[in-house]
C-alpha cells in the first residue's frame, strides 16, 4: 500500500490517481495521519503543497523516523520537505515557476533514468533547494535545462526520490513512466 | 398566447419565477411549491435528501448556493463581514416549465434613473491587498488568486428588462435569471463548473479573455493566447486544479482533458477554454460532488484551501452570490451548476456587481486593476 500525506493541496488528488495505477493508495490529510496507515504501508509519498517545509513539522518527523526503514518520494514541496529534513535550505527564488512547462535533462549516471534524457515537465514552484549542497548519498540527477535548478534527487541506497516538478501534471508527458520506474526500484 | 405574450404575462403576474439558459434557448421555471432557504445547518440535510425518483421534467430543485455557503461546507471560515444579510442559498421546486426557442424580447418604457456605482475597494487600497498577495506567492502560500471588488449603486431595476438587453448582446451559456419577491439576480455566467449525467461528469474552465476587434479573429486570438506566456500559465494552474478536483470523485484512470485550451468565440470577447471530464465512483453522493468541486476553483485561485483562506482574511464584504453556483439538481440525481459571475443582485433596492482578476506572479497592478473595471464596466453600462 502506499500511503499519501496531502499537504492541503489542490494538485494532490492527480498524485492520488497517478500512484492508484500502480498500486493500493491512502490518503489522508496533514491534520489526520493515520500512524496505523504509516505501519502498513510499503511507500510514502509527501504531496505538493502550499509554503515551506518548516510548516510541515508532522511530516518531517516522520520522515526522520522511516528513513531507510520505507521508500519515501516527494514531491514539489515534499522533494523540499525531504532535503529540509536532511539539513539542506530551502529559498525563494527569483524566477518563480506556477504552471510553467520546462524541459530538463537527467545528468547524473547514478540515476535510475539514462543520463542525458530530456523530459518536458510541469512545475509549480516559488521555493527552491539552496546549492551548493551535499548530503551522503544524496545525487541530484535532473536539472532544468535553463535555470539549471536542481528538478529530482535519488538516494538509491536508502529508496528516497524525490522530484521539484509535478510528475501528476497534464504539462508532464510521460509522467506515469517517471513514477513505474521510481516505485519499481 | 404567445410565447412572447406569456412571458410578459408571468412577469406582470408577480409570480416569482428563473430562466436558465438551455443549448437552444431558453428554459423558464415557476409556479414554485417549495422554497428552501438554505443556511449553514440545513444545506447537508437538503443535499442528502433523497428525493422520489420521478420521470417528470419538474422534478427538480433550481436555485443557488452562495460564497460563505460553500467555504463552509469544506470547513473553511469566514470571519466578520459586512452583510446585506442576503440569503446564503435558496432552492425552488418548479411545477412549470416553460421553453423558450428564440431570444427573449421584453420591454419596459419606465426611464433607469441614472445610476452612480460606488466601488467598495479604491486603487489605494487594491495597491496594498496586490503587493501583500504577491509576496504570499513569491513564499509559496498561494500560486494565484483573485482579488475581489464589488460596485454597488441605490437603484430599483426590472430584471427581465436588464436580462433581455444582456442576452442580445452577450448571449453567454451559463446566463440565468431570478425574479423573487424581494429579490432579484441578472447574469450572463459564461462558465459551467459541473455538467453531471448519470456517472458522467464535466466540468468547463475558463481562464483567458480577451476583446473582440475587427482584426482579431478566431485563429488570432488561439495565437494570441499560445503566445501569452501569463495567460497560460494562469490557464495550466486552473486544468491541473480542476483535474485534482475530478480526481476527489471520479474513477482512477477516468479523468480526461477532453478539449485542452481551445478558443470559444463570443459576441464581444474569445474565451480561452478547457473541457475536462471523468466517470465517478459509483459510491459517490450528490454533496461529495459539490464538495469537491465549489466554490469553482478558475475564480479563487490556486491551492483552493488556503488561497481561499488568505482571500477571506482580507475581503470585508460578504460576496453573497458572487463564485457562488447556480444551477439544479435533478431527482434522479443528475446536476447542472455554474459558476456565478458577471451577475447583477438586487436586493433591498440595492444593486451589486462583483467582479475578479486574477494575481499570479507576473501580474501588473494597474492592468488587474483595470481588468476588473472592463468587467463591471459591460453591466454597469446596462442601468444607462
Amino acid at each position: 500500500m502506499i500511503y499519501i500525506i496531502d499537504h492541503k493541496d489542490s494538485f494532490t488528488h492527480n498524485v492520488v490517481h497517478q500512484f492508484s495505477l500502480f498500486d493500493k493508495v491512502e490518503c489522508d490529510n496533514y491534520y489526520e495521519i493515520d500512524k496505523s496507515k504509516i505501519k502498513k504501508a510499503s511507500v510514502i509519498v509527501f504531496s505538493p503543497g502550499p509554503g515551506a517545509p518548516k510548516d510541515y513539522p508532522t511530516t518531517s518527523k516522520i520522515y526522520k523516523e522511516n528513513r531507510g526503514k520505507k521508500k519515501i518520494i516527494g514531491i514539489c514541496l515534499g522533494f523540499q520537505q525531504i532535503l529540509f529534513s536532511e539539513g539542506a535550505k530551502i529559498v525563494e527564488q527569483k524566477k518563480i515557476y506556477h504552471g510553467f512547462q520546462s524541459n530538463i535533462k537527467v545528468i547524473s549516471d547514478k540515476s535510475l533514468f539514462k543520463k542525458g534524457k530530456v523530459f518536458k515537465v510541469g512545475r509549480y514552484h516559488s521555493l527552491k533547494l539552496q546549492e551548493p549542497f551535499q548530503i551522503e548519498n544524496f545525487d541530484i540527477t535532473m536539472r532544468c535545462l535553463e535555470s539549471k535548478v536542481a528538478m529530482s534527487f535519488e538516494n538509491n541506497k536508502d529508496k528516497i526520490y524525490g522530484f521539484q516538478f509535478h510528475p501528476e501534471s497534464f504539462l508532464t508527458l510521460n509522467g506515469n513512466v517517471l513514477i513505474k520506474k521510481i516505485l519499481s526500484a | 398566447m404567445s410565447k412572447k405574450n406569456q412571458l410578459a404575462a408571468i412577469h406582470h403576474s408577480g409570480r416569482p419565477y428563473i430562466i436558465y439558459k438551455t443549448k437552444r434557448g431558453f428554459d423558464l421555471y415557476t409556479n414554485f411549491s417549495k422554497k428552501i432557504i438554505l443556511n449553514n445547518k440545513n444545506i447537508s440535510s437538503f443535499l442528502k435528501k433523497k428525493n422520489k425518483r420521478r420521470m417528470k421534467n419538474t422534478d427538480l430543485f433550481i436555485g443557488f448556493f452562495g460564497y460563505e455557503l460553500l467555504n463552509n461546507l469544506i470547513n473553511v471560515k469566514i470571519p466578520r463581514q459586512k452583510n446585506s444579510n442576503f440569503p446564503k442559498g435558496i432552492f425552488y421546486k418548479p411545477e412549470k416549465i416553460i421553453n423558450f426557442t428564440n431570444n427573449l424580447t421584453y420591454k419596459n418604457f419606465s426611464k433607469v434613473k441614472k445610476n452612480n456605482f460606488k466601488i467598495n475597494i479604491n486603487k489605494e487600497s487594491y495597491i496594498k491587498i496586490f503587493s501583500k498577495f504577491k509576496k504570499k506567492i513569491k513564499s509559496g502560500k498561494t500560486y494565484q488568486i483573485k482579488i475581489c471588488t464589488k460596485y454597488k449603486t441605490k437603484s430599483k431595476i426590472d430584471p427581465l428588462e436588464f436580462f433581455s438587453r444582456l442576452s442580445k448582446t452577450n448571449l453567454a451559456p451559463e446566463a440565468f435569471m431570478i425574479r423573487d419577491k424581494n429579490y432579484s439576480v441578472v447574469s450572463c455566467s459564461p462558465e459551467n463548473l459541473i455538467t453531471k449525467k448519470g456517472l458522467d461528469i464535466s466540468t468547463k474552465p475558463i481562464a483567458g479573455t480577451v476583446k473582440k476587434t475587427k482584426i482579431l479573429n478566431r485563429t488570432k486570438a488561439l495565437n494570441y493566447f499560445k503566445k501569452n506566456l501569463k495567460e497560460n500559465k494562469e490557464h495550466n494552474m486552473i486544468v491541473d486544479m480542476e483535474r485534482n478536483d475530478l480526481s476527489r470523485i471520479c474513477k482512477v484512470g477516468s479523468v480526461k482533458l477532453s478539449k485542452q485550451k481551445i478558443v470559444e468565440e463570443y459576441k464581444d470577447l474569445f474565451h480561452y477554454v478547457s473541457l475536462i471530464k471523468g466517470r465517478l465512483k459509483k459510491n459517490v453522493k450528490n454533496i461529495d460532488i459539490i464538495k469537491a468541486m465549489m466554490p469553482g476553483g478558475s475564480v479563487i485561485g490556486c491551492p483552493k484551501i488556503s488561497t481561499l483562506n488568505l482571500l477571506n482574511g482580507q475581503e470585508k464584504e460578504n460576496r453573497n452570490i458572487y463564485t457562488g453556483s447556480f444551477g439544479y439538481i435533478k431527482f434522479n440525481g443528475d446536476m447542472r451548476f455554474n459558476i456565478i459571475i458577471r451577475s447583477i443582485l438586487n436586493y433591498k433596492n440595492i444593486s451589486e456587481i462583483s467582479v475578479a482578476s486574477g494575481v499570479v506572479v507576473d501580474s501588473n497592478v494597474n492592468h488587474e486593476f483595470n481588468e476588473n473595471y472592463i468587467k463591471a464596466k459591460a453591466l454597469i453600462d446596462l442601468f444607462k
